[in-house]
């Protein structure tokens, strides 16, 4: 207890330095003012606005990357309220009570329950990762290459069970994303593998160009396709502060969801995801009077912004103890930390203390910020979002373009994200979701240098990864999931879920 | 998803124009992978070549591509819907001219100064704006200009990223 307290304040004496709070302010608003945008998720968001990070030193970059993350996320929920498009999967459950409150005009009172629930939720979160994170890294420094293999192997898993649509699509998209990461030179022998003779691509191709291709360009590409029906709230926004009886109605669903939420999103894999469907699912339950729920009842705001936020929150920890990131979320800040020198993983809390602990700190910061600015700028949100899109995507575009060629200041890079658009507008056709793939390509490079030394140790023998007993049981919990989804009853209920 | 017994009776036809395409493309995809690491070594499982992973990710992309394929012959599901070339070009192609003129390039003949962020700020959102089905030339051009200029002066002098504005007439 008295090593979390010391390392809280190590982390608030890093993150309260006038330089960090105002980078971790400047990247909640400007995360915001991205995420805001219809059609714009907290994924494409980070992509764009990682360039913005690059001159500065690893500490600030994080902090402000992290106020980026949550001012995305917030300002996703705050479209899903307004014009009930939802940025991503985890918000589609706010469209449901958010976007009726606001056709009642209790729009104002719906983002300001979704900010303070958010604000809650990411209190306990922040407590939930100062707590877990010393423990966590302890055991991490345990695992050896075998349970890192068996540990990513689960993780994989669990993306492809939870990922939208398909099973099937979803397994390709992992195992495409493993193929695209063995591009490049080959870390032990040197050889160039599926280059086609081509320099650029000896390094690899590189992350900022897949993900802005996949998900920048081929997402607007996707965008123009559908001409939106954009159903922005006419009436009144009202007042934002809850009422003592809304608060009260609110309280005990905020806590419940903070609890769900923050427990799924440390599961590796894209568990967070699951949070706001498992709080509503369980708020419609033990309502006294169900039917009020799909018709703006504020439990249905209050819980599932809570575990969305605690979620999006606890998702760090398996990327911060153990280098693994969960979702496409992280697996941006993977490349982001790589880009500024830090890979994640064990050694980044025994290395760099200030700045693990200033990054945790600065998360419950960051939550305060949304607080603060979210509730007096409404009105500049709701201004944005009737900017209409044939003027928002050219805006995505220059942004995307001058960030790619800051990454390396290499032009071709440009190009080569307009090729990985294009591959990307193709998945989207074929009925593919790109997320997983990123996931895998992420983990693709770690997983191949694992894989390749537990065998060395093990002298060739596949025995090892279930003689030892940590990474027999990774992988018993990765085959029962599988099988798990893949029974008719389960793929049934699945398939509601995501549908809902 | 399911199959009910009078569809099954119905035998095979495709069921999926989307499903069918998508596997097919798991399978070219993997084909290209296998056709580029024929020449890396396999090696053994005791020291693991340079070729190993990629042929085995290969071959199971393969695999899960044929069952795609298969599958969209049993199970109905979405049809492939049509393309909308005009987004592909304007937009990807916006992007493409942003990476050629911003520092200048040479291909063969074709030579092309570098002209800086002044000129292909302007050239991505114009080309790319044109992409939407309702564009106002009108308010492009000046939408192209302030963003270019705001773009400038955040990236170049609040962040300080090293991008040339316009080399040949600024010298920076």
């Amino acid at each position: 207890m008295s090593e979390m307290l010391a390392h809280l304040s190590l982390g608030f004496g890093v993150a309260l330095t006038l330089k960090n709070v105002a980078l971790c302010f400047v990247g909640c608003l400007v995360g915001t003012l991205i995420g805001v945008l219809p059609g714009v998720g907290p994924v494409a968001t980070i992509a764009m606005l990682l360039p913005i990070t690059f001159g500065l030193d690893p500490v600030g970059a994080l902090i402000m990357l992290a106020g980026i993350y949550y001012g995305a996320q917030y300002g996703g929920s705050t479209t899903a309220i307004l014009v009930n498009i939802p940025g991503e999967a985890t918000a589609v459950v706010t469209t449901l009570d958010g976007h009726q409150m606001a056709k009642q005009g209790r729009a104002g009172v719906a983002l300001g329950t979704a900010a303070i629930g958010s604000f809650v939720a990411g209190c306990a979160a922040t407590l939930i990762i100062a707590a877990l994170g010393a423990p966590l890294t302890r055991l991490a420094l345990l695992f050896g290459p075998a349970e890192y293999f068996s540990l990513m192997v689960m993780g994989l898993c669990f993306a492809v069970v939870l990922a939208r649509g398909s099973i099937l699509k979803a397994f390709c998209m992992i195992m495409l994303g493993l193929l695209l990461s063995t591009v490049g030179t080959d870390l032990e022998t040197g050889q160039e593998r599926m280059t086609f003779g081509f320099p650029p691509l000896s390094d690899g191709i590189d992350f900022a160009v897949l993900a802005m291709g996949v998900f920048g360009f081929a997402e607007v590409l996707r965008n123009l396709e559908n001409p939106e029906a954009r159903d922005v709230v006419k009436s009144k926004i009202g007042r934002l502060l809850p009422d003592w009886n809304d608060l009260k109605q609110s309280a005990a669903p905020c806590l419940r969801g903070t609890l769900i939420g923050g427990t799924l999103g440390i599961l590796p894999g894209n568990g967070a995801v699951l949070g706001p469907f498992a709080s509503y699912t369980l708020e419609k339950k033990i309502a006294k009077d169900p039917s009020r729920f799909g018709k703006g009842a504020i439990e249905g705001v209050a819980g599932p912004e809570s575990a969305n936020n605690a979620g999006a929150q606890t998702a760090f920890i398996p990327l911060l103890t153990l280098g693994i990131p969960p979702n496409a979320v992280m697996a941006l800040m993977v490349g982001a930390m790589t880009i500024h020198g830090i890979i994640p993983g064990p050694q980044v809390m025994t290395k760099n203390p200030d700045l693990f602990w200033g990054m945790i700190a600065s998360m419950w910061i960051g939550n305060l910020m949304l607080l603060i600015i979210n509730l007096p700028l409404v009105g500049v949100w709701v201004k944005l979002l009737q900017v209409p899109y044939r003027l928002m995507f050219p805006a995505i575009l220059i942004f995307c373009s001058i960030g790619i060629y800051s990454v390396n200041n290499q032009p071709v890079d440009v190009a080569f994200t307009a090729l990985f658009g294009l591959f990307g507008y193709l998945l989207i056709k074929l009925g593919f979701e790109p997320a997983p793939m990123l996931l895998g390509f992420v983990l693709g490079k770690l997983m191949e240098e694992k894989l390749r030394q537990a065998l060395i140790i093990s002298r060739g023998s596949f025995m090892t990864f279930i003689e030892r007993p940590i990474s027999a049981g990774l992988l018993l919990v990765a085959v029962a999931i599988l099988v798990i989804a893949l029974l008719p009853s389960m793929s049934k209920k699945r398939d509601e879920v995501f549908t809902e | 998803m399911s199959l009910n017994k009078i569809e099954a009776a119905q035998g095979w036809r495709v069921r999926s124009t989307q499903d069918l395409a998508a596997g097919l493309f798991m399978i070219a995809l993997a084909g290209l992978a296998l056709f580029l690491s024929r020449d890396l070594s396999t090696g053994t499982l005791r020291q693991i070549g340079p070729g190993m992973l990629p042929k085995a990710f290969a071959v199971i992309c393969a695999g899960l591509g044929a069952l795609l394929a298969f599958n969209s012959l049993r199970y109905n599901g979405e049809k492939l819907s049509g393309w909308s070339w005009r987004g592909v070009i304007f937009v990807l192609g916006a992007a493409v001219v942003f990476g050629l003129t911003i520092r200048g390039f040479e291909i063969g003949p074709l030579k092309v100064p570098q002209l800086g962020m002044l000129v292909s700020g302007p050239l991505v959102v114009i080309i790319s704006g044109l992409a939407a089905t309702d564009v106002k030339i009108k308010e492009l051009l000046i939408f192209a200009a302030a963003m270019t200029i705001g773009c400038a002066l955040l990236f170049k002098y609040a962040l300080g990223l090293p991008i040339p504005l316009a080399p040949w007439l600024l010298g920076i």
